[in-house]
């Protein structure tokens, strides 16, 4: 270990620091103890970490990767890092969505149309995979991604899928026509696509099926002896600055995402509402502090004792003091003039007649819509729901997990009983069994609305975020990879 | 300007008032410390202390033994407002008794500064009130003895004191303490020469003592069905008795009422609510219920096998003591902090809830979080049984949580001074480290390495728009209760109004 760790409480600034020092093998095994010894909790300072911590693994000197060795890299350390604490779920988050990029960069580069210069245009063209090309925001190595030029491009592709000059750029938005063929679990084909064009192919193919395995389209034929002639090397080295590439912008989306939900926060709150939180989230409070800047509300804060308590003190009163994970400064809200009120956890429901709208921010966000948040907020969002109250959760991407919560149980992470019985009190401690869950799992029906950095979101629409951002095949870590060149 | 009182005691009080704090502060403490002086001088007091640090307007929940008379007479003051004019004029009085020069520059001086002085505290007063709740305020505590009626009875006095700290805390409780008391207080009754008990005692004798009591802290159901019993007692006594007849009739009713209403009754219902904890059940309760404990302690006896889940909540921790004495007795408890609620209510088998009273819509008004207890049983198909005794049935309806309630003094939410982090590292350490340790700590950290001081919790009248709110009791809906037990039976929560009528008014 360097001597700069020493003297310090371990946590995520001196990880990163010495992510800069330390070889990629030490910096895993410290993440991985940081992670068992919970000297990392919460969300995001996990997936920072992580990603700084893969970038790292990507950008290994004088390595040279080709995408399966990659893949099968991070899908190791993924495996190590997620068995550290598998409950920090934005951990696997990254890693899958690291997992993503590689296998888009790698479907991009078999795709002979590895020039940045089409990056914009050409963008949803990558191959013959099961990439869908859906006419809505798509992912190439950030979910920001447009995909605006699709559909035209469809239309004007037509005639032109036989046309083998794939060699022309300019015949490159031809490609999509066919490619669309395959099946993917996300449904629609493309718009030109109609039953009048399948009538316009009589080779055989009709638009919607999925080519047999092992038959190499018209289109890409060429291609593998193009990428050959390109050589192996210049393309790998490709693949590892464009992963980098992802990964750092993996990294800003993690630096801007509470900006760009608190953009949306003027739309959801206005005047003389009174609104319920809960814990020390900055995420909401950056949220709120947004909308105080124009409009005056009420907040009652939920103080979300035994573990969070503290910490929802010295935010209410401190504001942010520029902690671990980022050097911001700013006011608490009551020095925008905003009213806030601080309630034990227990007066929720006597409260919740007056309430107009209940603001959360979850642990976790799992695949069907329901979520992990600090331990109260199933009291609150129950309570919320009796009396009609919409309850707004509020959630980066990162933190949205394909996982689907088979086992709710399994779920909770349990934390340290004598925060609410000290183990001074040797007999109480002794003989008495005490439980101190630091998470409840909400139901999907009892969140109104989701708002992340892509916008407001029903419950009922992250499975498509899901779809967006995650591969079927990287949901599960442990199972066996197949070969990547004939994914279908 | 300032005279006696202690010229040291009185620069320091200047020292201490902020700049902003007109000579009429200055006056007003003048004419506090003077009356400190007196006060001192007629009871022989012990102790001096050097006058609080902070101006008069925050109430402190302070322990009997802990309170000194400076504090009384600055809160004294304080609640110049809630005061009768009696008090003052007893003051007065008292004063004048030593008489002196003194006497007359003070009673202008006070005269003068009593209009201004609380307009001045008026708008402090109102920056801790929140508004959705106002008509709760203001909070009624008093932690100790300062200005108190000279009717009141000393076991009164001690019974109000008591109360005031939660020492004597469950609405069961405190209705039998207080017949206790006023058992005391009336035999130390005389009727005077002009009139007789029945017509006398209750207005001039008794109605101070209850005034006193509800100075101290809001009356509970039970003990407002139990003062109208009583008044309703004495009013209908015979006239003719004999005063020392009528005061032993009177305490052998009020004997009678306790232990028929309350002892027998708390036997009863305890006899029948253990019939519903059945081998392997995991009864799952909250905060203390001293009926709940009794029901619980029973089936234990009676050897039924099961285990109980006690939840618990700031700022009160009644369930602790609740969890402590079960565990004695040798039953298996889980404890779990309130935000656990959620995680154990799927195990449980019964919830079994005490009550503060039950309303004649249906609805139960017990310790705040009840209602959540109630809602979270409901959700996961666990009964929920209320074991309450009549005397707690009311004729009250409630819709909300905001309608009837009680507030707190917001103090009793700041978490005592612990320093909770063991790790101190010396170099610049992380600054959730620091936040932590003067979260902990109070004002001793004025060389910290952050450039401005953090606030803790116990800042929070610093902070303009921050409220503390601690509402002492919720209404839980009536389709969340399954059965409520009292010893007519176990009724639904629609029969609430009907066993009130049999109980309450039929009497």
């Amino acid at each position: 270990m360097p001597s700069s760790v020493i003297g310090q409480t371990p946590s995520l600034t001196t990880f990163l620091k010495s992510l800069r020092q330390n070889d990629i093998e030490n910096s895993i095994e410290l993440f991985i103890s940081l992670l068992k010894r919970r000297q990392i909790k919460n969300s995001r300072p996990c997936a920072i970490a992580t990603t700084h911590l893969l970038l790292r693994v990507v950008a290994e000197p004088k390595r040279k990767w080709d995408a399966q060795k990659l893949i099968a890299r991070v899908r190791h350390v993924g495996r190590r890092l997620i068995a550290a604490q598998p409950r920090e779920m934005a951990v696997g988050n990254i890693v899958r969505r690291v997992l993503g990029v590689i296998r888009e960069v790698a479907e991009r580069d078999e795709d002979p149309l590895t020039d940045s210069e089409f990056s914009g245009s050409a963008s949803p063209i990558t191959g013959e995979f099961q990439r869908p090309a859906l006419p809505t925001r798509f992912s190439e190595f950030s979910p920001l991604h447009g995909a605006a030029a699709m559909p035209h491009n469809m239309h004007s592709g037509r005639p032109g899928t036989a046309d083998s000059t794939s060699m022309d750029f300019g015949s490159a938005p031809q490609r999509p026509a066919l490619l669309s063929t395959n099946a993917s679990y996300a449904g629609q084909g493309p718009p030109g696509t109609s039953l009048f064009s399948i009538l316009q192919h009589p080779q055989g193919r009709s638009p919607m099926a999925t080519p047999p395995p092992g038959t190499q389209s018209p289109v890409t034929g060429p291609s593998p002896s193009r990428k050959g002639t390109g050589g192996e090397i210049p393309e790998k080295l490709d693949i590892k600055a464009e992963v980098i590439d992802g990964i750092k912008e993996l990294q800003d989306e993690l630096d801007v995402v509470d900006n760009q939900i608190a953009e949306s926060a003027l739309d959801h709150i206005h005047s003389n509402e009174i609104i319920l939180t809960h814990t020390s989230s900055q995420t909401v409070q950056k949220f709120l502090l947004t909308a105080a800047r124009k409009r005056k509300f009420t907040l009652f804060h939920a103080e979300a004792y035994p573990n969070n308590h503290e910490a929802t003190h010295a935010t209410i009163l401190n504001g942010a003091q520029g902690e671990d994970d980022s050097n911001e400064r700013w006011k608490p809200l009551t020095s925008l003039g905003i009213t806030v009120i601080l309630i034990p956890d227990t007066a929720v429901f006597a409260l919740m007649s007056r309430i107009n709208k209940v603001i959360l921010a979850p642990h976790a966000v799992l695949a069907n819509g329901s979520l992990l948040a600090a331990a109260g907020a199933s009291t609150i969002a129950l309570a919320a729901k009796t009396h009609h109250v919409p309850v707004v959760v509020l959630s980066g991407v990162y933190k949205l997990s394909p996982v689907y919560p088979f086992d709710t149980d399994e779920l909770i992470e349990y934390g340290d009983p004598s925060k609410v019985v000290p183990f001074e009190e040797a007999e109480f401690t002794d003989k008495v069994d005490i439980v101190n869950p630091l998470y409840d799992w909400v139901d999907c029906d009892l969140v109104d609305l989701y708002i992340t950095n892509l916008g407001g979101q029903a419950p009922s629409y992250l499975y498509r975020i899901v779809a967006d951002h995650y591969r079927v095949e990287d949901i599960d870590l442990n199972a066996k990879q197949e070969a990547m060149a004939k994914k279908g | 300007m300032a005279e006696q009182g202690g010229p040291a005691a009185q620069s320091k009080a200047v020292d201490e008032s902020k700049v902003s704090a007109a000579e009429l502060k200055k006056r007003a403490k003048a004419d506090k410390q003077a009356r400190r002086a007196a006060q001192k001088e007629q009871e022989g007091g012990p102790a001096e202390v050097a006058p609080a640090t902070n101006g008069a307007h925050q109430e402190h929940l302070a322990q009997a033994q802990g309170v000194q008379q400076d504090q009384k007479g600055k809160v004294a003051h304080a609640k110049g407002l809630q005061q009768p004019k009696p008090s003052k004029q007893g003051g007065q009085e008292a004063k004048q008794d030593r008489g002196g020069p003194s006497q007359a520059q003070n009673i202008p001086l006070r005269s003068r500064a009593a209009p201004t002085a609380p307009s001045k505290e008026l708008p402090k007063k109102d920056n801790t009130v929140v508004e959705l709740l106002s008509h709760l305020y203001p909070i009624q505590r008093r932690p100790n003895l300062a200005g108190v009626s000279k009717d009141v009875h000393p076991a009164v006095l001690a019974l109000g004191l008591q109360i005031s700290t939660y020492e004597i805390c469950g609405s069961s409780a405190r209705c039998v303490a207080m017949l206790l008391a006023f058992k005391e207080a009336i035999q130390a009754y005389t009727t005077p020469r002009d009139t007789s008990l029945p017509r006398h005692l209750v207005s001039h004798h008794l109605s101070p003592q209850i005034d006193h009591l509800r100075s101290c802290r809001p009356l509970a159901e039970s003990m407002g069905n139990a003062i109208r019993w009583l008044k309703k007692l004495i009013v209908e006594l015979d006239p003719d008795k004999l005063e020392h007849e009528a005061k032993d009739f009177i305490c052998e009713e009020i004997d009678r009422f306790v232990h028929e209403r309350i002892t027998v009754t708390d036997q009863a219902i305890a006899a029948s609510a253990r019939n519903q904890i059945r081998t392997g059940s995991v009864v799952l309760t909250y905060a203390k219920s001293a009926i709940v404990e009794k029901t619980v302690l029973q089936a234990h006896e009676q050897g039924t096998r099961f285990r109980v889940i006690v939840v618990d909540s700031r700022p009160l921790f009644e369930g602790k003591r609740l969890a402590t004495s079960l565990m004695r007795a040798g039953l298996e408890v889980q404890y779990v902090p309130f935000s656990g609620l959620a995680h154990v209510v799927k195990d449980a088998t019964l919830v079994l809830l005490g009550a503060h009273s039950m309303l004649s819509n249906g609805r139960l008004q017990s310790r705040v979080g009840t209602a959540s207890i109630a809602l979270q049983a409901h959700k996961a198909d666990v009964p929920v049984i209320v074991c309450c005794e009549s005397v707690k049935f009311s004729g009250k309806v409630a819709l909300d949580s905001i309608v009837l309630n009680e507030i707190a003094p917001p103090e009793e939410l700041l978490l005592s001074a612990v320093p909770e982090k063991p790790h101190t590292y010396p170099v610049g350490a992380a600054t959730t480290a620091a936040v932590g340790k003067s979260a902990a700590t109070g004002k001793d950290a004025p060389e910290d390495d952050e450039p401005a001081k953090l606030k803790t919790l116990h800042d929070w009248n610093s902070a303009a728009n921050l409220r503390l709110l601690n509402p002492m009791y919720d209404i839980t809906p009536a389709e969340y209760i399954r059965m409520v037990i009292c010893e007519y039976g176990s009724v639904p929560p629609s029969s609430v109004p009907v066993v009130h009528r049999l109980a309450n008014e039929g009497m």
